[in-house]
């Protein structure tokens, strides 16, 4: 730190240096205050709403408790739905992602404009949100789990080929370079040398993205592409609050699940 | 002494420019044989072109001049299927082991036998069994059998060193070439590497080229030294023949004019 001061030929005195740090902190606290009272106003923030609309809440709450447990053998079959719309939609990315990180990888990729291409369609797939693709697909191939499903593959694509790529760029090319010397092919050093070396992380980062899939796959029954959101959707148009209260629970059960199952698995991996 | 294994003949090798220089000479003619049986060390100052021709002759760098034959084989003008092929001869030792950390101590060694085993399961990531035996002999060879199927990543740095040699040797060479291969060891890992190397040469008659950069080594372990400066070999004698001076020459700073001169 010193150095670096004496290296621009200013010394500050530690007494200095104290008073400047403390300025600078005011300044950050100021500008946080200021960012926020700007978001509070651009959102109309009005907490007294929340006081007065205390009774239509608790109304709504009334009148969804007990939930409707009878409905829930129909509440299954779209369950599965969305957890299947994750796992379908996952599964494909993976078998599409991890070759387009090969290419999108600065260290393994054959030519300079198939790296650019690859890095491009990463992020194109990545950028735009999944339920954007989902309204995108259920106007192609109309309503139902697998326009859903379709618009989770894509965009897993994009967040999964990013990190698949980071993952190979940092990679320890050493046994690369000591197995292409034995003579091996060019697929047996892929084989043999990257794969081991990144499957845990791939694995790991597969089964992240699987979890939030289940979430996303929840969402996007909201726009028509199947699922326990669409019930949820349709329980709330008819005011059947008791039913969104049970869809609730299960979805509740669903996450939970897939969170912890998901994050025991990665334990066991690393 | 027998015919040589590898031949150098005045090997050139300039890199690409880059601005405005007209690009670095790293090798000016330099010329070597290795014979099979025979440990011959490589000394020089940083720069002096050692590794580069290490590279040349393992057929990682194409020389820009000279030659370079393998059992009388031109192995500069090869490229793809045929190089790859002349290459098998030539078992190689970086400066880190570079093992695949994650698989176990055999798989590693087992990896140094993929060359001669061209199947569909083993370019998908299936290791070659039928090579077992020959690949626990290679572990046994260097003193690691009994650590043959724990992860490689568990290994000391000079275990690990030992387990990148028992590769080169799966994958049946002729001669083994080491780039500093105990650079990153202490002292006594240092040792127990040179030892198993010049055993490798005098008793399995492979020849073995290892460039380093402790004198003291190349004198203890070297059947010949070569010393290299400015991208030549300018001298080239057993052990009790190098006189101190002359390792002491390699290592002086030359100036920058010399340099570019060179």
């Amino acid at each position: 730190m010193s150095a670096i001061a004496e290296d621009n030929g200013r010394r500050l005195s530690p007494h200095r240096q104290d008073k400047r740090r403390s300025a600078l902190s005011f300044v950050v606290i100021f500008a946080g205050i200021a960012l926020f009272l700007q978001a509070a106003f651009v959102v109309h923030a009005r907490p007294q709403d929340l006081i007065t609309g205390a009774h239509g809440i608790a109304d709504i709450l009334s009148r969804a408790w007990p939930p409707d447990f009878a409905s829930l053998p129909d509440a299954l079959w779209p369950a599965l739905e969305t957890v299947d719309i994750a796992i379908f939609g996952t599964a494909v990315a993976v078998i599409v992602a991890v070759p387009l990180a090969l290419v999108a990888a600065r260290n393994t990729t054959p030519a300079r404009p198939i790296y650019v291409l690859a890095r491009m369609a990463i992020a194109l797939a990545r950028v735009v949100p999944d339920l954007v693709w989902a309204l995108i697909f259920v106007t192609a191939v109309g309503l139902g789990p697998f326009p859903g499903a379709l618009a989770i593959a894509i965009h897993s694509i994009g967040m999964m080929g990013r990190l698949f790529a980071e993952l190979i760029e940092d990679m320890d090319m050493g046994p690369v370079e000591a197995l292409t010397m034995t003579g091996a092919s060019r697929l047996a050093v892929f084989s043999h040398a990257v794969i081991p070396s990144v499957l845990p992380s791939l694995a790991g980062i597969t089964l992240y993205r699987l979890d939030e899939n289940i979430r996303a796959s929840l969402v996007l029954g909201f726009v028509g592409a199947g699922g326990i959101g669409f019930q949820l959707l349709t329980a709330m148009n008819l005011f059947q609050y008791r039913t969104v209260a049970m869809l609730l629970v299960v979805t509740f059960v669903i996450v939970v699940s897939a969170e912890r199952l998901s994050a025991a698995l990665r334990q066991r991996i690393a | 002494m027998s015919t040589p294994l590898i031949e150098v003949a005045d090997l050139a090798m300039r890199f690409p420019a880059r601005g405005r220089d007209d690009g670095h000479l790293a090798l000016n003619g330099a010329t070597m044989t290795l014979a099979p049986g025979e440990l011959v060390v490589v000394l020089g100052a940083n720069g002096c072109g050692k590794s580069t021709m290490l590279r040349c002759i393992a057929g990682m760098l194409r020389p820009t001049g000279g030659e370079v034959r393998v059992e009388g084989q031109a192995i500069s003008g090869l490229s793809g299927r045929t190089l790859t092929e002349a290459r098998m001869a030539l078992g190689m030792i970086f400066q880190s082991a570079h093992l695949v950390k994650r698989r176990s101590v055999v798989a590693n060694v087992l990896a140094g036998t993929l060359g001669r085993h061209r199947s569909l399961g083993i370019a998908l990531g299936k290791l070659p069994h039928q090579e077992t035996p020959h690949a626990m002999a290679c572990l046994d060879e260097v003193g690691l059998a009994h650590f043959a199927p724990q992860r490689a990543g568990t290994l000391s740095g000079g275990q690990a060193q030992r387990v990148s040699v028992a590769r080169a040797l799966a994958q049946r060479p002729r001669a083994l070439l080491a780039d500093e291969p105990v650079a990153s060891l202490d002292p006594d890992a240092a040792e127990e590497l040179m030892t198993l190397l010049r055993r490798v040469a005098h008793q399995d008659g492979l020849g073995v080229l290892c460039v380093l950069h402790q004198p003291e080594l190349a004198r203890r372990f070297a059947d010949r030294i070569l010393g290299m400066q400015a991208g030549r070999i300018i001298f080239n004698h057993e052990p009790r023949h190098v006189r101190d001076n002359e390792v002491s020459a390699l290592y002086v700073k030359r100036d920058a004019s010399q340099r570019l001169a060179a």
